[in-house]
């Protein structure tokens, strides 16, 4: 069966090479400008990762006009307006952001400042607000996780109303993904681990969601598979630029699948235990992904069935409830095996939950934007008996 | 040209349905729960609708355009109308820029299962109220 309605749409060019955030300039030359203004942030700048993105942009004859860098872990409205002020001050003509999803996110808002002017939640908050192009943005991941670097989405916290914001837009897509497993290297174990959880999580996600469609899918399934062929060896051998650019390429293909399909109640609860009891996002989505995948096992046990073979599993002569289960055992597995290596915390009570907490976390859960597009009804009651089996 | 002749008839249908939602307990107490002020501006013909859910009870304000809405939802009438007879998917209507909605989506998004009743009284109120030639859906 199909959507009654869906759309793809992805105007993001996407490059992948090993060394090319620092020669990217026959894909700049594309966009017509030479002042570049960066975001970042001190992290990635204290590891030369944003010296060698600006020296390669520099030795090209690009005018690098400023950086801002001081981008926090969760981006912030008054950070997106600093960074705008200063990009704009500065005379630059566009953006070149290189960091994780805080980092992105920050870009893309402050794009919209940058080229259109105004109150960036009075005036752009919600969904396709946005009626022409932005300054071209390039994005260079430095985690294969997120994939904002291909999504339509940025969300920025808005302290005054203690309110996380959505902004949703075609014109948020970057105009240049550049895809380098070397900006990935200096990567430690554990958040390799979750953060490519993190983008197990958005296929999965985005395969079983009401939203889904056959292209979604198609993205979803290359994304599991990669994932499952390579976090282990990541993990591992961090040095394995294979293995590190293979990640790079699920979290950028899962990023289109969920910016298409959007996410359901495995990442409610997580953005619920991340906003109570600040677990991070992809230890929070590597714990509750199995739990989630129960809780909606009737209604898309078909779809779980199909994903278990390209997680690795045999199920020929298998059932469609019995191959089902595989696909989460398979997930269970392959957390079992990060936590042997001490990547990756299985249980709640392991991060810093406490028992208590789990009613508000399924209450919170609920009430995240998420709930919309999950295949079953998202209800407090059911959802708090699966966190306990995650606790 | 639309559906609705003026903007006098358009506000005249669907504020009175807006009324005639705000005097339905079961899907009014879902909505004040929310406590949004939502401003519909509506397109060829032009009328402004605004929903307050602030306080105890619905109310409705045609032509306030003064008050500061958590949500502004921008959209044409004949959408408008064809959304309250529960044949426009809100998130196809969001992407194809059918509908502009500035704001907390989410928070948009979780009222629709408490509006869902709503499309069948649509149908029957315009019928009951001498609308009935524009119950076209
Ligand atoms: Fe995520």
């Amino acid at each position: 069966m199909l959507p009654e309605f869906f759309e793809f749409y992805n105007s993001t060019r996407v490059v992948y090479g090993s060394g090319i955030a620092s020669d990217f300039k026959a894909e700049l030359d594309f966009l017509g400008i030479g002042k570049y203004f960066i975001v970042s942030d001190r992290i990635i700048s204290d590891l030369g990762l944003t010296k060698k993105v600006v020296d390669g942009l520099t030795s090209a004859g690009i005018e690098v006009t400023g950086e801002f860098l001081d981008v926090p872990q969760d981006s912030e409205v008054n950070t997106v307006n600093a960074c705008a002020d200063q990009a704009k001050t500065s005379g630059a003509e566009g953006l070149v952001a290189i960091g994780g999803g805080s980092v992105i996110d920050t870009a893309k808002a402050a794009n919209i400042l940058i080229s259109e002017g105004g109150d960036l939640v009075e005036d752009y908050s919600g969904a396709h607000t946005l009626t022409r192009p932005l300054k071209p943005l390039v994005v260079i991941p430095t985690t294969a996780g997120t994939g904002s670097e291909v999504t339509q989405v940025a969300v920025v916290y808005d302290k005054d109303n203690k309110v996380k914001m959505p902004f949703t837009d075609k014109f948020l897509l970057p105009s240049l993904a550049v895809l380098d497993p070397e900006m990935t290297l200096s990567l430690p174990p554990k958040l390799t681990a979750s953060t490519a959880m993190d983008a197990l999580t958005h296929a999965v996600e985005a395969y079983v969601d009401l939203q889904w469609s056959p292209f979604s899918d198609t993205f979803a399934i290359g994304t599991v598979e990669l994932i499952f062929k390579n976090i282990v060896q990541a993990t591992k051998n961090g040095e394995d630029l294979e293995a590190r650019g293979s990640l790079l390429i699920a979290s950028n293909m899962a990023g289109i699948a969920f910016s298409h399909s959007m996410v359901g109640c495995v990442h409610g609860m997580a953005h619920a235990v991340g906003g109570i009891f600040r677990v991070p996002h992809g230890v929070a989505n590597a714990i509750l992904l199995p739990y989630g995948m129960e809780y909606n096992f009737e209604e898309v046990k078909d779809k779980l069935a199909k994903l278990a073979p390209i997680m690795g599993e045999e199920v020929s002569g298998l059932s469609a409830d019995d191959a089902a289960r595989k696909a989460i055992e398979a997930v269970r597995k392959l957390n079992g095996t990060l936590n042997e290596m001490g990547a990756l915390p299985l249980r709640l009570r392991e991060v810093g939950v406490s028992e208590d907490g789990l009613p508000e976390i399924a209450e919170a859960t609920v009430m995240d934007g998420t709930s919309f597009y999950n295949p079953r009804e998202v209800v407090a009651e059911e959802i708090l008996a699966h966190l306990k089996n995650a606790y | 040209m639309g559906l609705f002749e003026s903007s006098e008839k358009f506000e005249e249908v669907l504020g009175g349905f807006f009324r005639l939602v705000a005097d339905t307990p079961s899907v009014a107490d879902k909505l004040l729960a929310s406590k949004l002020i939502i401003r519909f501006t509506y397109k060829d013909p032009d009328v402004v609708l605004l929903i307050d859910c602030s306080g105890d009870k619905l109310d409705i304000r045609p032509g306030d355009t003064e008050t500061k809405a958590d949500v502004e939802m921008s959209m044409s009438a004949d959408i408008a109308h064809k959304f309250w007879f529960g044949k426009v998917n809100l998130m196809a209507a969001l992407t194809r820029r059918q509908m502009v909605a500035k704001g907390p989506i989410p928070k948009i998004l979780k009222l629709l299962p408490a509006i869902k009743p709503t499309y069948a009284m649509y149908p029957k109120y315009l019928d009951e109220n001498g609308y009935g030639q524009y119950n076209i859906y």
